[in-house]
């Protein structure tokens, strides 16, 4: 079973260190091989989204859009998930809001 | 015969123990371990330090340590280690390559957040490279002075307290991590000391002196005496200042002044409002534009100043746009060397040659502001005219524009130039506040080159004329409603010229946090009166010297 969804990352700092470290933690609970892609930099480069130096090895700033994929028996939910949790700021204050 | 070696003063305090020389992979007796589980070690040491420094209150230090525990344990990084052990490279050894390599890929990103964060992934390949081959971690067995060309602060952290009473550091400077945090944590240190490492491995002993920035090797008799007595000397004025560090910055008869902290990198702004400060009265801000290979753009500059916002819950931050000139070149800006480049094209001089440097920057702070929904305030530097002020308050007003939800800004000039001491009646009543930067008004008034050592003498603030100019700039500010002043410069930090400057007027004393206590002791041991009065004869004497004896001699 695959699944894919597309989301603005908008909290200040991006997926650096502390974010990235908080994504990383929610992508391991999930059984399914998860990627992430920045598309904003580079659309042909995917890393692990349980590896938080691959991660963070994608130099994802705030205002970049990322593809989550996920393969594996709970990959809707795995997308579903991380795509709520990128868009709710990872933790940090959105601006505006 | 004892020698000494000149660094950086960067703490204060004076010590005299045995040298402990840091070394990346000490050799030791514990048992090797496979890549696997001495990973796992490694995330559990650097998850036990997390844990010690959460306890110490220092949160964000430990979220470091959080992201570096998952580092250890990172499957990419094992995937590459281990690909290089089957290549047949010694398992110890490939990991400190695989992290090299990481930290390289993070480097080449162009992105500075990231390229700092090379530094934490070489800082955990080494930690895990030492479990394997059965090293153990640093430990001190006596008080000791620990020499190191830089100190990751993973070492730092995980030195006993009790036993590290003292830090050497061939490279750094005062603001690099190590100095920041010994200065928090109350630990003497002198850096950027040149052949340091390779002298003190031949000594037994070492003197430091945090406050002359002096490392004194295998101290005689006499340099032992000299050291005592510095060190009790540093420990009653340390433990008088202290008793005043906490209360408020006033006169013997109840005036206040705001105390305020100079800062040149956001993470020392925690440290400032712990120390006390009421305000950040100087926001350096070219940490942002030095050691890069571009521009840093709009997010990346409001991200940083952000944290200073956060760290100030709604106390006032100056943030003084970037002062960056021909003595500190930045590469990607193409300064042209120049014969004098502190009379050169500097700070707002930029503007015109780089259109975009400083519109950036304001939309950054006011981007900041917006998302902390607290105001702030803007001091352009080199301000020499009207027409300079005009400049700035055109770029503010525009960048006001654009991010149309942050607060109105209050702005400030920097008072630095003598042609704006003139003209300070012209520029007050169209700013919000004017900050004496002393330190470069001196030189200009006295033509005293800041950079020649020959000429330190003529760089005394306590001048007559520096101080005949400063009592103009507030004549002027008194007379333009709404205008404040405040001093920036070393003087504020000074106790003698502290108790000058509140006698002048002043109303916002702003300087290094380690000075606090001093100069609140200095200003509360006399009357607002009695520091008017001196601070008003002071203006007759003749010379800077004079005048210092003058106020120290007074009762």
């Amino acid at each position: 079973m695959a699944a894919d969804a597309e989301v603005e990352v908008r909290n200040p700092s991006g997926l650096h260190a502390r974010p990235a470290a908080t994504f990383v933690r929610a992508s391991a609970a999930f059984t399914a091989d998860v990627t992430v892609t920045n598309l904003t930099r580079d659309a042909a480069r995917s890393a692990s989204a349980k590896s938080v130096l691959g991660v963070m090895g994608l130099a994802v700033a705030r205002g970049h859009r990322v593809r989550i994929a996920a393969d594996g028996a709970d990959a809707d939910e795995a997308v579903t998930q991380l795509v709520a949790l990128i868009a709710a700021g990872l933790g940090e204050e959105i601006d505006g809001e | 015969m004892s020698r000494e070696l000149r660094g950086t003063p960067a703490a204060p305090g004076v010590v005299v123990a045995a040298p402990w020389i840091y070394r990346v992979s000490p050799p030791g007796d514990a048992v090797a371990l496979p890549l696997a589980d001495a990973s796992d070690a490694a995330a559990d040491e650097i998850g036990a330090l997390a844990a010690r420094l959460r306890d110490g209150g220092r949160e964000s230090e430990a979220e470091i340590l959080d992201a570096q525990a998952m580092m250890a344990i990172d499957p990419s990084l094992h995937s590459a280690a281990n690909d290089l052990i089957a290549g047949g490279a010694d398992p110890d050894r490939a990991i400190l390559e695989a992290g090299e390599a990481v930290a390289a890929s993070f480097e080449a990103m162009g992105d500075e957040i990231l390229a700092a964060r090379g530094a934490d992934v070489r800082d955990v390949t080494t930690r895990i490279a030492r479990i394997m081959i059965g090293g153990v971690a640093p430990r001190l067995d006596r008080r000791s002075v620990v020499v190191a060309v830089d100190l990751p602060p993973s070492v730092t952290v995980e030195l006993d307290r009790a036993l590290l009473v003292g830090i050497a550091l061939e490279g750094g400077s005062r603001t690099s991590h190590a100095a920041i945090l010994s200065r928090s944590l109350g630990i003497p240190a002198v850096v950027g000391v040149d052949g340091l490492c390779a002298a003190a491995a031949t000594v037994s002993e070492l003197g430091l002196d945090g406050e002359a920035g002096t490392v004194y090797l295998e101290p005689d008799a006499g340099t032992s005496l000299h050291l005592d007595r510095a060190a009790r000397t540093s420990a009653s004025r340390a433990e008088l200042d202290a008793e005043f560090a906490a209360s408020p910055l006033a006169t013997a008869d109840g005036h206040r002044v705001t105390c305020a902290a100079n800062i040149g990198e956001p993470a020392e702004a925690e440290a400032a409002f712990a120390s006390g400060a009421e305000a950040i009265g100087l926001f350096r801000t070219e940490f942002a534009f030095a050691g890069r290979a571009t521009a840093p753009d709009e997010a990346l500059q409001a991200a940083a100043y952000a944290k200073v916002l956060r760290a100030s819950g709604g106390a006032e931050v100056v943030f003084r746009l970037a002062d960056i000139g021909g003595d500190k070149p930045i590469g990607y800006l193409r300064i042209d060397p120049e014969a004098n480049p502190f009379l050169g094209v500097r700070a707002i001089r930029l503007a015109e040659r780089h259109p975009d440097l400083l519109p950036t920057q304001i939309r950054a702070i006011l981007r900041a502001s917006a998302d902390a929904g607290q105001r702030t305030s803007i001091m352009a530097p080199m301000v020499a005219d009207e027409a300079d002020l005009e400049l700035v308050l055109r770029l503010v007003a525009d960048a006001s524009a654009i991010v149309a939800d942050a607060p109105v800004p209050r702005v400030g000039i920097m008072v630095e130039v003598p042609s704006a001491v003139l003209l300070a009646d012209r520029l007050a009543p169209r700013v919000e506040f004017m900050s004496i930067g002393t330190n470069d008004l001196t030189q200009y008034l006295l033509a005293a080159d800041r950079s020649n050592a020959a000429l330190a003498a003529r760089q005394d603030p306590l001048h007559p004329a520096v101080l005949r100019a400063i009592a103009r700039v507030v004549d002027a500010a008194r007379a333009a409603p709404g205008c404040e002043v405040a001093v920036c410069g070393e003087m504020a930090g000074d106790p003698v010229g502290a108790q000058l400057l509140v006698g002048l007027g002043v109303s916002e004393l702003s300087m290094e946090p380690r000075a606090f206590g001093a100069v609140k002791r200095a200003v509360g041991a006399r009357a607002l009166p009695d520091l008017i009065a001196l601070a008003t004869a002071a203006q007759q004497l003749s010379a800077a010297a004079e005048v210092r004896r003058t106020v120290e001699s007074a009762s």
